[in-house]
């Protein structure tokens, strides 16, 4: 390790020394990636596996083992039953409203001539604004007094829109709903706001996977005789959107599943009429951190990781299997 | 199959006038290029033909019938395109297929999986699949069926191309560019197969290209087109010999035509370099330029019109081409000969070049060629004298 | 454009419902409580002066107050100017609806303090993440040595885990730690990116190996071609990826939840604007909505004027 050294053997330097010391500065480089991803992501998802078998609760000293009645409480007791009913509502419901709309608003905004930018800006603003200041002024909007969508609906209330659309001229005889006070409407509420949130998002990752399709494809598909606009569409666009749909529906309900902020604007305490927007990262809050739950609030948490890994696999079988696109 | 003919195409984007009243006429059967630099238009012209653009005024004629308004997946046309356009997701069987599903099988018997139980789509589908085959095998790609586009060659994929649109019987072929993508020996080799192909099917074929050599060993006709216009269209062998307009002889013939400037002097004879020529323009002529091919040069004696020092060699086995500077002129001028000669032409000698004046292709100052030659009376006397 | 019309007309409706929150937290913050209350006044309300009752109460003068202020109204009773000196205290606290809006979203809770630690915590995740994420992209991307694959296939399987989802342990670490209410619970779950870890990678991929190379035959040591060489050159990738943390950051409001309790002073901006909400009642709106516009704006105000970059730095992670 001394300049004699390298003197003395030059092929040494050449060939054996830079390949082992770069071997070292290697791991030198990625340690503290290496522990900090040891540290933050891997032991957490071991420590709430083994939690989730335990009743621990912070500030005591020991835990008993408990075996799976964690779990056994998740699949059983109606609380759950509702967490359940509430995310899988929400996921299903925004992920392909929100994929679906934002690939509409890519296909009419990429084949208009002009106002594209304007468009493609007012659609991207929710995506960066503070959610719950958001959720909070969607809260002022559905206000059952003094919100402009009551106010609105009910300039409607003894016109003829009343005798075309029974549900308001229900509403304009018994009051206007209270959106976010009524169980039938609390959670479909709250996927508008998801939906309102998130569109934007995939609209952008559409128009950049339109970019990506040739031109020449569509004077092809003319050419072979795709005459309406929906045959060059399911011949040219959609296939070539393949990657970009997998990836946006992945995303948009991994997404889905952490919704926690709308939630806890609207419904600080109780998740909602009837805990009708109980959903997961909410009870894992609840559960675990308030109410010091920390057993039930680990099970919860690996339940969770369990859906998000699944739909990553799924979203990687897929890429795999259409490896040779393009 | 059909003759296209063009009448009066011209085509503006905003302000710019890319076509500029373009008529052509081509038989039924006969394989037409269009061939010229990037953005004289020849690709918007074929668009055109393709009913992919709509032409600003003009009529197209595809079998004697006006097609104008009519869009392009009604035109029956088939068209190979640069860069192949073929369809990422599907096979290259299902490639070829396309243009038959589209216009044989009804919406309802195309729908994935439920479509083969309509009545009538087993059979249409056992006819496509017997025109695909065979179109494959006539381009020899029946292997690679059932491979995706993204694992074949660039050269394969060419041929899918081809394959896609011979699989139909169209009133005619339009080809753009289909070989720029490909590398110098496979286009080489490709080039002759479009030409048989095309004397196989004796279909229409219209071939955009800006490489002078492909328009030149496969068409019937080369239509060189700059500027929006169509220059000349006529026989390879009289675009080159027998330019209508200077800017074809340039763009026509590797290495370049070697242009001389003449004085045109008393009853229009000229010359070049103080030396004049057994030629006479009618008079009047200005600006009067002397285009001589490459071979139309040959080493004389001292005393001939173009006395220069060799400056550079390029030697291509079968031919050598000589670049001599000369003074008082500002291009080298580029003399062909026979390796042979390579002795006689060292790098540095002074060379003495001539050429006959029946070889010399003569431009006014506008760039149109000169036909009305004469020899002028007073050469002939001294002719005599020699 | 004849043609078009129909497309305009539903991306302008759907536009409309995109903005109208939008429209709302600023028309709000710009009303008096009766013009929010009865839904009037347009978009910036009348702006007609009003008395902020509060600061009213506040200077209701009392007995020292009434003598120290006979000097001024000479020849008055205690009543004469104890009413002067209330019509006196209307006259200060009395201002437009948009100005008090703001003056009170700065002064009922400390707006500044909270934007502040929202700029710390942002910018401190982000400089951490590029410390570590940046040396060890570049040993995946250009060095080889044993188990390089190994440490790839980790990275590649810890994007599996979103952070939110293992809140709860990492809640439960800090809490043993003594950590919870401070700047580095807010802070140190965030250190490690493993997407920025694999985005850099693939960006360092592209770098040529020439590059590298140069640089040794310089006389670099590899940590000074992580600094010098390879930062520089990721400067556009980094930019996108600041992009990327920062939003994220600046917007994120479960993590700061669950490990800030109480301590206003570590609150982060979404944090102050939920406590602004839990304690307002209905004369408040106008400023929650003030400082809901107040935080919603820097992002907002950088996104137009460099949506670009921001939609490319949003979408990174569609550049998988």
């Amino acid at each position: 390790m001394t300049a004699t050294d390298t003197i003395l053997s030059p092929q040494q330097l050449s060939a054996a020394d830079p390949a082992r010391r770069q071997r070292r500065t290697a791991w030198m480089l990625t340690a503290p990636a290496l522990a900090l991803m040891v540290l933050i992501l891997l032991a957490p998802v071991a420590i709430a596996a083994v939690l989730s078998f335990t009743n621990y609760s912070l500030g005591n000293f020991g835990f008993d083992w408990v075996g799976v009645e964690n779990y056994d409480k998740l699949l059983t007791r109606s609380t759950y039953a509702k967490m359940f009913t509430a995310t899988f509502t929400y996921v299903l419901t925004v992920t392909p409203i929100s994929v679906g709309l934002g690939l509409g608003a890519a296909l009419l905004i990429n084949s208009l001539t002009r106002l594209r930018d304007l468009y493609k800006t007012i659609y991207f603003l929710p995506v960066m604004a503070t959610l719950i200041a958001m959720s909070i002024a969607w809260e002022f909007m559905l206000h059952p007094t003094i919100g402009v969508v009551n106010q609105t609906l009910a300039k409607g209330c003894g016109t003829w829109v009343e005798t075309l659309w029974p549900w308001l001229a229900m509403h304009c005889a018994e009051g206007m709903p209270l959106w976010l006070g009524n169980r039938r409407y609390a959670i479909w509420v709250v996927c508008f706001v998801g939906i309102w949130q998130g569109f934007g998002f995939n609209m952008v990752l559409y128009l950049a996977g339109l970019t990506s399709v040739h031109r020449e494809l569509y004077h092809a598909a003319e050419i072979d005789g795709a005459r309406s606009g929906w045959e060059r569409f399911r011949l040219v666009t959609w296939p070539a959107l393949g990657p970009t749909t997998v990836f946006v529906v992945t995303i948009s309900s991994i997404r889905s599943f952490q919704v926690f902020d709308t939630i806890e604007a609207f419904y600080p305490i109780g998740a909602g009429p009837g805990k009708s927007a109980y959903v997961m990262m909410f009870a894992i809050f609840e559960k675990g951190v308030e109410q010091n739950l920390i057993g039930i609030g680990s099970a919860i948490t690996m339940m969770f990781l369990g859906f998000v890994l699944m739909i990553t696999l799924i979203q990687r079988w897929l890429v795999e299997r259409k490896v040779h696109y393009g | 199959m059909a003759g296209l003919i063009l009448r009066q195409i011209a085509k503006t984007f905003g302000e710019t006038r890319v076509l500029r009243g373009i008529s052509l006429d081509i038989a039924d059967g006969e394989f037409v290029s269009l061939v010229g630099p990037s953005g004289c238009g020849k690709s918007t012209l074929l668009r055109i033909i393709a009913g992919l653009e709509a032409q600003s005024s003009g009529e197209v004629l595809i079998g004697g019938e006006d097609v104008t308004g009519v869009r392009a997946s009604d035109r029956n046309l088939s068209m190979v395109f640069q860069s192949y356009a073929l369809y990422p997701h599907l096979t290259v069987g299902e490639n070829i297929a396309v243009p038959l599903r589209m216009r044989q099988l009804t919406a309802a018997q195309r729908l994935p999986v439920i479509g083969s139980l309509m009545p009538g789509a087993r059979a249409r589908g056992r006819e496509i699949a017997g025109a695909v085959s065979e179109a494959a095998r006539t381009l020899d790609i029946d292997g690679l069926l059932e491979r995706k586009p993204g694992q074949l060659s660039g050269g394969q994929r060419q041929r899918v191309a081809l394959g896609r649109a011979l699989v139909r019987e169209p009133a005619a072929f339009l080809l753009d560019e289909p070989l720029s993508n490909l590398d110098a020996k496979l286009r080489v080799h490709t080039r002759a197969e479009i030409a048989e192909l095309h004397r196989q099917l004796r279909a229409t074929f219209v071939y955009v290209t800006h490489d002078q050599v492909e328009a030149m060993t496969m068409s019937d006709r080369i239509a060189v087109m700059m500027g929006g216009e169509i220059l000349q269209c006529a026989a390879p062998g009289v675009v080159y010999d027998d330019p209508e307009d200077l800017r074809v002889a340039e763009f026509i013939g590797s290495p370049k035509i070697n242009l001389l400037p003449a004085d045109v002097g008393d009853g229009g004879r000229l010359s070049v370099m103080g030396h004049p020529l057994d030629l006479a323009v009618p008079s009047g002529a200005r600006g009067v330029r002397i285009g001589l091919r490459p071979e139309a040069l040959v080493v004389a004696d001292a005393g001939a019109p173009l006395v220069g020092r060799v400056v550079h060699f390029e030697n291509l086995g079968s031919d050598l081409f000589a670049q001599v500077a000369v003074p008082g002129l500002e291009d080298r001028v580029v003399l062909r000969a026979s390796p042979r000669m390579r002795s006689s032409l060292r790098l540095d000698a002074t060379v003495a070049l001539s050429f006959d004046p029946a070889a010399a292709l003569v431009f006014d100052g506008a760039g149109k060629r000169l036909r009305d030659l004469r020899r002028p009376a007073a050469n002939r006397h001294r002719e005599a004298v020699l | 454009m004849t043609r078009e019309w129909w497309k305009h007309l539903v991306l302008i409706l759907g536009a409309l419902i995109v903005i109208a929150p939008f429209y709302t937290m600023v028309s709000y913050s710009f009303k008096s409580p009766g013009e929010i209350d009865r839904g009037e006044g347009g978009f910036f309300g009348r702006q007609e002066l009003m008395v902020d009752e509060k600061c009213v109460k506040l200077r209701d003068p009392n007995r020292d107050d009434i003598a120290a202020a006979s000097a001024r109204f000479p020849g008055m009773d205690d009543n004469a100017i104890r009413k002067a000196l209330a019509s006196e205290a209307e006259a200060d606290c009395s201002m437009r609806p948009a100005v008090y809006n703001y003056s009170q979203a700065f002064t009922q809770a400390p707006l500044l303090r909270y934007l502040a630690n929202g700029v710390i915590v942002t910018l401190s995740i982000f400089a951490l993440q590029v410390v570590v994420a940046l040396p060890a992209a570049y040993a995946l991307a250009k060095l080889r040595f044993w188990g390089r694959e190994a440490v790839f296939g980790l990275v590649l399987f810890c994007l599996l885990i979103p952070v939110h989802a293992v809140a709860l342990p990492l809640y439960i670490g800090l809490a043993k730690l003594g950590l919870t209410n401070t700047y580095a619970a807010l802070v140190v779950p965030w250190t490690i990116s493993v997407f920025g870890i694999f985005l850099m990678r693939q960006f360092f991929l592209t770098v040529p190996d020439d590059l590298i190379d140069a640089g040794r035959m310089d006389g670099m040591s590899e940590f000074a071609i992580v600094w010098r060489i390879m930062l520089p050159t990721a400067i556009p990738a980094l930019l996108a990826f600041a992009i990327f943390s920062v939003v994220a950051h600046w917007n994120d409001y479960f993590w700061p939840r669950i490990v800030v309790t109480g301590n206003r002073d570590l609150f982060t901006p979404p944090l102050g604007l939920r406590e602004f909400k839990g304690g307002a009642d209905g004369s408040m709106f106008g400023p929650m909505m003030a400082s809901a516009t107040v935080i919603v704006t820097p992002l907002i105000v950088a996104f137009l004027l460099a949506q670009r970059r921001f939609i490319e730095g949003i979408t990174l992670s569609g550049m998988k």
